[in-house]
């Protein structure tokens, strides 16, 4: 079976290695992207199933990113990741077409399940 | 404990004291001075002798003194993974807002280094609960959860075959135990609660933890906890003094407002003395301004706020006067008089029941008292009078006197200055006079808020 991919976006260097670790001792292809620019690029030139982005972050911030992301691929899955619960903002990411959202700090098998999920929704 | 681990042993220990007394993160020196614990004490006692509990006495005799507990938990889960070689170390605090255990250090030298306050553990998660079930063979009898005694039960047909709903639980721990790459958890208790959780990996030479090792970790563990729950004492209390000390000010200000309000429903009733209590509670504050420094007004229990206070009440007692004597036009009738004098008791009366308002209502009693003795109602004189009906009469018979009546034209403010002077040791408290022509001189008279308009 083929490897399913992910994209991990966020600014902290560790918190996309523990992620990137996480997710490819469960068998997944994870990138690891650490601003909305790199991402943006690597969703045109490899464009992985789902994305993981995190909304907080220096220059390109996540939803702006998302944007972005849109214009180039409508279908790539996307879970947000933020720190607060700010409703306007998750309001926005959802019209904008983020699948859902993942609050800091999360629980582990959370985000598993939520990753499984949403990537079963993709057919193969 | 064999002669291997020895040496990393002692080494760690010096190492962990050495750390306490440099660590820069709010760290107190202990009044004892630094020396009875940077003393090399090793150096003198054979390795295999070290005595645990003196080091365990001195660090937590230390940690209490760390003012934040996660310069405590940074320095403790440092050491171990500095000293002990492990795989990882990371601590899991207990957050109640939302319930749940948050990962808020955590370091690896090899394999896993969880990014601190990115994983949570909830409050029901088997990892967490384990510790409040106290099951005896999930748990050695240092209170700590071992990788291995999880293996171990799983791989028991007994406990799976006989009981199936604990080899069910077994399996969720392992997962979870598997999630974070625990080897070792430490629950850390401050009396029952489960305050943190202290998570180790594998050490990286493959041994295995030594019962001594786990019991240094059980009681370095509870110590933290100690520590833990003492600043999150402090911090409560802090912030119940900061709601406490809002609320005060809160109330007082709700209070000051009623007061202000009260005064306009008085005013409102008499069109002629518009804006009279706001004016008079002004010129109050400009003369006991002029009086500041006197014994007195020092020895004043709340002297300002029974100024302010009273100063806008003392005519509320007017509430209790017909509306035809007091708005009447032309002179009064020594009958109607009598009722118009009524309103200093009367006002005393209302504010009488507020206990914490005693001195207010004792002030707006005599606020038409003389110095001599020739006021009302009770006709007492000099000091006597009250502090605060003193100060109120003149600013009382200023206002009076510059602004415009039904039975007269008002007084310009010069002749208005002159009665007070005049007046200076008959009717009005000498002292207070002058406070009052001073504030006039400096200008705090004229420039207060709306009275500008009417002088």
């Amino acid at each position: 079976m083929m490897m399913r991919k992910l994209l991990v976006v966020d600014d902290e260097v560790d918190i996309c290695d523990f992620v990137k670790n996480f997710f490819q001792e469960r068998g997944y292809s994870v990138s690891v992207a650490l601003n909305g620019e790199d991402a943006l690029a690597m969703v045109k030139s490899d464009p992985p199933e789902l994305i993981l982005l995190d909304i907080k972050m220096k220059g390109m911030d996540g939803i702006a990113t998302l944007k972005h992301i849109r214009d180039i691929n409508k279908n790539i899955k996307v879970i947000m990741v933020t720190a607060n619960e700010d409703q306007d903002k998750m309001d926005e990411a959802c019209r904008l077409g983020a699948c859902e959202y993942i609050t800091k700090p999360l629980v582990l098998d959370h985000l598993e399940r939520t990753v499984e999920n949403n990537l079963k929704e993709i057919k193969v | 404990m064999n002669d291997k681990k020895a040496p990393s042993w002692v080494k760690l220990q010096n190492w962990f004291v050495e750390k306490l007394v440099t660590h820069d993160g709010g760290i107190s020196p202990l009044p004892g001075g630094e020396k009875s614990l940077t003393r090399p004490v090793s150096r003198e006692i054979p390795a295999e002798k070290y005595d645990y509990q003196l080091f365990l006495e001195k660090a937590s005799r230390t940690m209490i003194r760390f003012k934040k507990p996660e310069h405590l938990i940074k320095m403790i889960v440092r050491t171990i993974d500095e000293q002990l070689h492990v795989t990882h170390t990371a601590v899991l605090l207990y957050k109640a807002n939302k319930n749940s255990y948050i990962l808020i250090d955590s370091k690896g030298s090899e394999g896993l280094k969880i990014p601190v306050g990115f994983v949570r553990l909830s409050a029901e998660n088997p990892l967490v609960s384990v510790f409040d079930e106290k099951q005896s063979y999930l748990v050695s009898e240092t209170g700590i959860l071992r990788y291995e005694d999880v293996i171990t039960g799983l791989r028991n047909r007994n406990i799976l075959e006989q009981q199936p709903d604990l080899y069910d639980k077994l399996l969720l721990i392992k997962k979870q135990m598997d999630l974070i790459k625990a080897n070792l958890c430490v629950p850390c208790y401050f009396k029952k609660d489960l305050l943190g959780v202290l998570v180790l990996g594998e050490k990286i030479n493959g041994e295995k933890f030594s019962r001594e090792e786990m019991g240094f970790f059980v009681t370095l563990a509870n110590d933290a906890a100690m520590a833990i729950a003492n600043a999150q004492l402090i911090e409560n209390l802090q912030q119940k003094v900061g709601e406490v000390k809002d609320m005060y000010l809160r109330e007082h200000r709700i209070f000051i407002h009623t007061s202000i309000a009260l005064a306009a429903a008085i005013d409102a009733r008499d069109p002629y003395t518009h804006g009279h209590t706001e004016r008079v509670t002004n010129y109050c504050i400009a003369i006991a301004k002029e009086l500041c420094g006197i014994p007195e007004m020092a020895n004043y229990k709340n002297f300002r706020e029974t100024l302010q206070i009273a100063a806008l009440l003392h005519d509320i007692g007017k509430i209790g006067i017909p509306d035809h004597v007091l708005n009447k036009h032309g002179r009064l009738t020594p009958e109607e008089y009598e009722e118009v004098k009524k309103h200093s008791i009367i006002g005393a009366t209302i504010l009488h029941p507020i206990k914490e308002l005693g001195d207010v209502a004792r002030e707006v009693r005599h606020h038409q008292e003389c110095y001599d003795g020739s006021g009302y109602p009770d006709g007492i004189r000099g000091n006597n009078i009250p502090l605060v009906a003193r100060i109120i009469s003149v600013a009382d018979a200023f206002d009076a006197m510059t602004t415009n009546r039904p039975y007269r034209a008002k007084k310009s403010v010069e002749e208005a200055l002159f009665e007070l002077k005049r007046c200076s040791g008959t009717q009005f408290d000498p002292v207070m006079v002058s406070a009052f022509l001073l504030a006039y001189e400096k200008g705090n008279i004229l420039s207060i808020g709306s009275s500008q308009q009417r002088l």
